[in-house]
């Protein structure tokens, strides 16, 4: 089992640590802050090596405002405005200066991620104009769409500068779902840990309750049995079928291709259906627990078959997508993120390897059972949305596979065992969700109950890159643009 | 290059006959609201209270001093803990899904269970039985009830057979489908969402979050659901509510299906 | 009585000018020009049908002095150019200095009476360039544009091509007959060699062409009025543009004989080409432009394009005998300057008003027409209606009768004719569409929309000027039948009287009602009719008031000015569909701010510019400007300063003069 290395580290050497670890392959993932019981703000850059090594943690306790590390690794530009905005720490030398997750005009009493913070207590809010480029012609049009945008959507306002059909730049002003998820964890019993996991993003819910239960056995050394890592592997799998075809579904829908969208959105349906059937719940939830699943499950007499069925389907379809001219002529050259922007920004998931970054956790950090089973990680290099469509297909078909290996594989045993953390340990858990890498980083107090809980979703990371695709393109590939994205703004607001 | 037109033609029919005949919805081996029979506790036992996080379940004295369960169904979230954690069979699991109701006081089971309170009649809908338009307005949902209300017009649920559709803008909707718990930044695109309809208007809250908060409730970023921010006409919790409960009780709204939650209760 | 007054006129021009000089009472020299153009306006009121009796001056240059006689056609477009002169003169430029500004507008009102009236070539060339070198002097004296300089010395390089192809033409056809008389113009033309005939017709073409803005000389159009005023633009396009009109006209139908050998116009089909690429060019380039001065001065261009246009029309009937509709074509060029003039003053007075409340000339949404008068208002609405050829206005009237005159083409007997009466009339639809365009922006974008912040409301005598101007338009329409029936002399070099054919009693017909008629005086009475139905629901639907709420935007309490329509986005889909004509450039410039490491992610600052190229700058005029730079430097050495040169320099001179005497 891999875990993770922590190393103390001065604030003033960050930079330059970071920039050592940068230059020697590593790759940041996140940074975030927690307070001890004793009220001060520990830093904690999470950075991942090597294939097979552990991730490396560097611990940092800083005294006064922090040196931003935007500049060196741009991924965490983001990171670091959330802390300010959540913990109150400064940075110095950030290069957008903005607030992040709080909007302007909100006015907490006190930073509300502080542990001081009055429960309950809702921010004060007068919304104003949050900080974004200044753009300085007159000629350009601007273009306000959102929050509440058309069809049934997600809330997130994008502003476009615009020129006709040209678009010049887009804000998107993310945010308005923040729901303060992380706080809730506060005080929290593991159970209620994994209840609320499961809902910050609805349709990436097993992941994230995976991720949090992974963190947690992480931080109290807790060996799953082997059924339930198998079950859970087989789980993650399904969610990441329904997904990749709601996705499919979707993209025909931009593209205007009706029965596509429609077909799409029916292999949708019986994918959920078939999650249903199983565990009770279409979106898999209520099965996971810190130390296994609260239940056992019995797919081996039927799943199978279903899935076969599903499969069939599937492959006839996407046959269909991948020959249709009107369809892929829209996605072709549409949305192009190139290897180096895709690997500084931390674009991630689908998204990263459709850019020809090669990196699956599942496969380069294995979890669950995921070390014991042959995993194809299907990787495009050309960047656009074409090949973010051909990874998600190339998914299902080893997403139907792996469940399919795994239901041979599955053998009787128990399914869960008693997981109690030991107070003050931390853990980190990882997940590769159907959108991407998923960190859950969880701090325990003196107690066994969780004290700082950290999600840091794949979305978070994709939303931070989408917008430099839609720069200088056009307004047409907008909205197939972002379909190809297959964002959630649940997860990234969180 | 595929004829799609011809792939659809072969396909043939897709969608469900439901509701109209036969039980065929989708939603099989699909968890609702857990079942909760009170006279069948263990004396004292609070265990369901003690688990539930979003206190859907809570304990209070009757006059006589004796314990008695509430147990609130816009709060539930169908976590299915207090299954677990009841030590008799006081607590089932079910699929009792369809908990549209218009009047949230038919969502709880009160101590008094067997008291049905009068369900209200509501604003007349007179000339939209055959026709709604609908405005859905995410207020920080966790995009699983967007999720489901995206399936509705799949070729499975087919929502527009029944005369119901989404619109992309207020301004022609009847209908303001809310889910999420309210953030403080989503409170007031949704008041103006609300301002922008025309009359007459309502209001559905979809999911537990809407209806009060659920586990996103409170906190220092949301309200509790649509509570004091605007009037409500039609609650759905569950979470998400599947699509085949949107579909009952956006009928039951439109008055062509009957109110099947009372008191807390699924009638049959 | 008539050349009293135009003595009075010219006096008190030549003291306005005079007093400009010492550069003190400004506003006394302003009066003192508006009263000239007065009294030259009621010369001209007084003497339509007519025409002035000839006069001789001794002022002329030369030994003999010269004549000056203002013809019917010259009183029609000097008539309609001076009302905007007045006004122009009365609300005086709106930059500091009004001194050297008045002295360039008594130079070119003075030199453009020369133009209009002046009897013989080198008097004429006088005249053109005391009117060419006003123009400039205006400009400079404003000071409004740091380029200015540039942009100036661009409009003399390009006039002064012109004046040396006039002095060219003018000795060509001297030399025929000895007379530097205009009288003995046509006989010495009639008497060339029919190559000769054409140079000359061609040298006249490139010569006025300068001043009128046809291809490729509208380009110095718009640096020079955007480097000037309203003020300076109501001038240069009304009484400035209409003088060089009536030259052009006067060499191409007076002077130039009418070849009847051949079975077709070729000049006239060339001209008639030249105008039609020459409006599409400017209407297209206008619509552009984000200033209102550089917007209006290419539709001025483009307008000129149109009188041209008309121009070719009339050498190609003439050359088939077809004398009516030679003089139809012929008037409808002079109905079309004249509403042009008055509506083109309208404008550029309605800019310089809205400069004097925004302080600057750019074209964008500022709610000025909320904030205005309804005489303002009223005015630059019928000038832009007109402008943009709606009904019932002027502009309306003379466009309808341009289509009429290329309608009626098939009476041409050859096919090269007849064909290019038909692409004359494509071409031209498609400027008129463009046109339409135009003034839907400068007028939409310009004057309408919501202000950001509130604005000064424009001063009412800028109100008033505009106001009377736009009043003058509708009335030049529903007057037309009357104001017909005066110019049906002015036709009288075709043998023709077409203008008293082309009113019906009230309808306004193309020679025959038989073939269409509008009538511009009806439709002043229906259309306020027709007004009543939307009026009335309007009135109805106060009553029962819907609830009002907020634009809708997505839930966000927006500044609908800041997604409102801008001048670029307005004209941006033309842009794109003629990106072969405009080859537009846009340059975004992202600003990283210090700390980003040199990467590109992090954008504080978004620099947007954006162009169209000019077709002949780059290629025509680039070169041209290159080669007199170079020869320029060669040149210098004259003026070295060294003292053996220039001794030297005298001394060859003195011995080629020795030899040239020996000799």
């Amino acid at each position: 089992m891999i875990g993770f290395e922590l190393q103390s580290i001065e604030p003033d050497n960050v930079p330059v640590a970071i920039g050592q670890l940068i230059k020697n392959g590593g790759r940041m993932q996140m940074v975030y802050g927690w307070q001890p019981d004793d009220g001060h703000l520990e830093l904690r850059y999470v950075a991942s090596r090597g294939v097979n090594e552990d991730f490396l943690v560097l611990r940092c306790v800083p005294r006064g405002p922090l040196p931003s590390v935007a500049g060196i690794s741009p991924l965490l530009g983001w990171h670091e405005r959330e802390i300010s905005d959540l913990f109150g720490l400064k940075f110095t030398g950030l290069p957008e200066p903005y607030r992040l997750v709080l909007h302007d005009g909100a006015s907490p009493v006190m930073p509300p991620l502080d542990r001081a913070y009055p429960f309950d207590t809702p921010m004060p809010f007068e919304p104003t104009e949050g900080g974004m480029p200044v753009v300085d012609s007159a000629d350009v049009q601007r273009l306000p769409f959102g929050p509440v945008r058309a069809d049934v959507v997600e809330s997130v306002e994008l502003i476009f500068f615009y020129i006709g059909e040209h678009i010049l730049h887009l804000h998107p002003q993310l945010f308005f779902k923040h729901r303060g998820m992380e706080k809730r964890f506060e005080g929290r019993s593991l159970a209620h840990g994994v209840i609320l996991a499961e809902r910050v993003s609805g349709v990436d819910s097993f992941a994230h309750g995976l991720c949090f239960c992974q963190a947690v056995e992480c931080a109290a050394h807790c060996i799953v049995p082997p059924r339930a890592l198998m079950l859970r592997s087989l789980l993650a799998e399904l969610e990441r079928l329904y997904n990749h075809l709601h996705y499919l579904g979707h993209l025909s829908h931009t593209t205007t291709l009706k029965v596509g969208e429609a077909e799409g959105k029916l292999l949708e349906e019986r994918a959920k259906q078939i999650n249903g059937r199983l565990t009770g719940s279409r979106f898999l939830r209520g099965l996971l627990i810190p130390g296994g699943l609260r239940c056992d499950l019995a797919p081996e007499l039927w799943l199978s078959q279903a899935l076969e069925d599903l499969r069939k389907d599937v492959a006839v379809y996407t046959a269909m997508l991948e020959t249709t001219n009107s369809h892929l002529d829209r996605l072709i050259t549409t949305g192009v993120l190139n290897r180096q922007v895709a690997y500084d920004q931390g674009a991630t998931g689908p998204i990263d390897r459709a850019s020809g970054l090669d990196w699956d956790l599942r496969r380069d950090h294995p979890y669950a059972a995921y070390g014991e089973l042959p995993l194809t990680v299907p990787v495009r290099t050309s960047g656009d949305a074409h090949a973010r469509a051909q990874i998600r297909i190339a998914e299902i078909d080893a997403s139907i596979a792996l469940i399919q290996r795994i239901l041979l594989l599955l053998a009787a045993g128990p399914v869960r065992v008693d997981c109690s953390p030991t107070p003050h340990s931390e853990g980190l858990g990882w997940v590769e969700s159907p959108r991407g890498s998923l960190f859950y980083g969880i701090h325990f107090d003196s107690g066994s109950t969780l004290s700082r809980v950290k999600i840091k979703s794949p979305s978070f990371s994709n939303w931070r890159v989408f917008p430099l695709t839609v720069h200088d393109s056009n307004m047409m590939d907008y909205a197939i643009n972002e379909a190809s994205f297959g964002l959630t703004v649940a997860g990234c607001d969180r | 290059m595929p004829l799609w037109t011809l792939f659809g033609l072969r396909k043939g029919k897709a969608t469900t006959v439901w509701p109209k005949r036969g039980q065929e919805n989708g939603q099989e081996g699909v968890r609702g609201m857990p079942r909760i029979e009170p006279q069948r506790c263990e004396d004292g036992c609070t265990q369901c209270a003690a688990v539930c996080p979003t206190e859907a379940i809570r304990v209070h004295a009757d006059q006589t001093g004796a314990a008695r369960l509430e147990v609130d169904y816009g709060r539930c979230i169908v976590c299915q803990l207090c299954v677990e954690a009841c030590p008799t069979d006081a607590v089932t699991a079910s699929s009792d899904w369809a908990f549209g109701t218009c009047n949230r006081s038919d969502l709880v089971l009160s101590g008094d269970f067997h008291i049905v309170p009068k369900v209200t009649e509501p604003e007349s809908r007179h000339g939209f039985h055959r026709s709604l338009h609908i405005r859905h307005v995410d207020a920080g949902s966790c995009n699983g009830c967007e999720s489901e209300l995206q399936a509705l017009n799949n070729p499975f649920y087919n929502l527009h057979r029944l005369g119901i559709f989404f619109t992309p803008s207020p301004r022609f909707a009847d209908l303001l489908l809310v889910t999420g718990p309210v953030t403080y930044a989503m409170r007031e695109p949704l008041q103006r969402a609300y301002e922008a309809m025309p009359e007459p208007r309502w209001v559905m809250a979809v999911g537990t979050c809407a209806v009060s908060g659920g586990v996103a409730g409170g906190g220092y970023a949301c309200g509790n659901g649509l509570e004091g921010v605007l009037p409500v006409d039609l609650y759905l919790p569950g979470c998400p509510p599947n699509p085949a409960a949107l579909i009952e009780a956006l009928l039951m709204f439109l008055e062509r299906a009957p109110q099947r939650v009372k008191g807390g209760r699924l009638v049959e | 009585m008539s050349n009293d007054l135009l003595a009075a006129g010219l006096t008190s021009w030549l003291i306005a000018a005079g007093l400009a000089l010492t550069g003190r009472a400004t506003f006394f020299t302003r009066i003192i020009l508006g009263i000239g153009g007065g009294v030259l306006l009621v010369l001209v009121v007084t003497t339509l049908p007519e025409g002035s009796a000839s006069v001789h001056t001794p002022l002329g240059i030369g030994v003999s002095g010269s004549d000056f006689r203002l013809s019917p056609d010259a009183l029609w477009l000097l008539g309609f150019g001076l009302p905007g002169a007045i006004f122009a003169t009365w609300l005086g430029t709106p930059a500091r200095h009004q001194a050297t500004w008045s002295f360039g507008v008594a130079m070119s009102l003075i030199g453009a009476l020369g133009v209009f009236g002046l009897q013989d070539a080198v008097s004429f060339l006088v005249a053109w360039e005391i009117m060419s070198l006003g123009g400039a002097v205006m400009i400079l004296g404003e000071d409004l544009a740091p380029e200015k300089g540039r942009s100036v010395l661009f409009m003399l390089g390009l006039l002064e091509a012109g004046s040396v192809a006039l002095i060219l033409a003018f000795l060509l056809l001297s030399q025929q007959t000895g007379s530097l008389s205009f009288s003995d113009f046509a006989a010495a033309a009639g008497a060339m060699p029919k190559a000769e005939q054409l140079f000359v017709g061609l040298l006249l073409l490139i010569g006025f062409g300068a001043k009128l803005g046809l291809l490729p000389f509208y380009e110095w159009f718009p640096g020079a009025y955007g480097a000037g005023s309203g003020a300076t633009g109501a001038l240069l396009s009304g009484a400035v543009l209409n003088a060089a009109f009536f030259g052009f006209s006067r060499g191409l139908t007076e002077w130039l004989p009418v070849n009847h050998a051949l079975p077709v116009s070729i000049p006239g089909i060339f001209i008639v080409a030249i105008g039609v690429l020459s409006a599409i060019l400017s209407a297209l380039y206008a619509f552009q432009q984000e200033d209102w001065r550089e917007l209006l001065s290419l539709s001025s261009a483009e307008n000129a394009s149109i009188a041209v246009c008309l121009l070719g029309a009339t050498m190609m009937f003439r050359q088939d005998g077809l004398t009516d509709l030679a003089g139809l074509a012929w008037t409808v060029a002079l109905l079309h300057l004249a509403g042009h003039a008055l509506a083109k003053g309208a404008m550029f007075l309605a800019a310089d008003g809205v400069y004097r409340v925004v302080g600057d000339y750019m074209l964008v949404q500022r709610g000025i027409l909320a904030r205005n008068s309804w005489i303002f208002g009223l005015g630059a609405l019928f000038a832009a209606m007109s402008l943009a050829a709606m009904p019932p206005l002027a502009g309306f009237v003379s466009e309808w009768y341009l289509f009429q005159v290329f309608f009626q083409g098939f009476h041409l007997s050859s096919l090269a004719s007849r064909m290019t009466a038909a692409l004359a009339g494509a071409g031209l639809a498609l400027t008129v569409a463009i046109a339409f365009a135009i003034f839907i922006k400068l007028f939409g974008i310009g004057l309408l929309g919501r202000a950001e912040r509130r604005v000064p409301q424009i001063a009412i005598t800028t109100s008033v000027a505009v106001g009377v101007l736009g009043s003058l338009v509708l009335a030049l329409a529903a007057g037309m039948p009357i104001w017909l029936t005066h110019l049906a002399p002015v036709s009288a070099t075709f043998d023709s009287d077409a203008p008293s054919k082309m009113a019906d009693g009230w309808l306004l017909v193309p020679l025959t009602a038989k073939f269409a008629f509008i009538s511009p005086s009806k439709l002043v009475i229906v259309m306020p009719i027709l007004a009543l139905l939307p009026i009335t629901l309007l009135l109805l639907s106060i009553r029962r008031r819907p609830r009002v709420v907020p634009v809708w935007y997505g839930g966000r309490d927006q500044n609908p000015q800041r997604a409102a329509t801008t001048a670029l986005t307005f004209s941006n889909a033309l842009r794109t569909f003629y990106s072969f004509i405009y080859r537009p450039i846009i340059e975004t410039e992202r600003e990283s701010p210090q700390d980003s490491n040199g990467k590109p992610y992090f954008t504080r600052r978004l620099v947007f510019t954006h162009d169209v190229a000019p077709i002949f700058g780059p290629y025509l005029f680039a070169p041209l400007e290159k080669l007199v730079i170079s020869l320029a430097a060669r040149l210098r050495i004259i003026q070295s300063g060294h003292l053996n040169f220039y001794l030297s320099l005298i001394g060859a001179l003195l011995v080629i003069i020795l030899l040239l005497v020996l000799l």
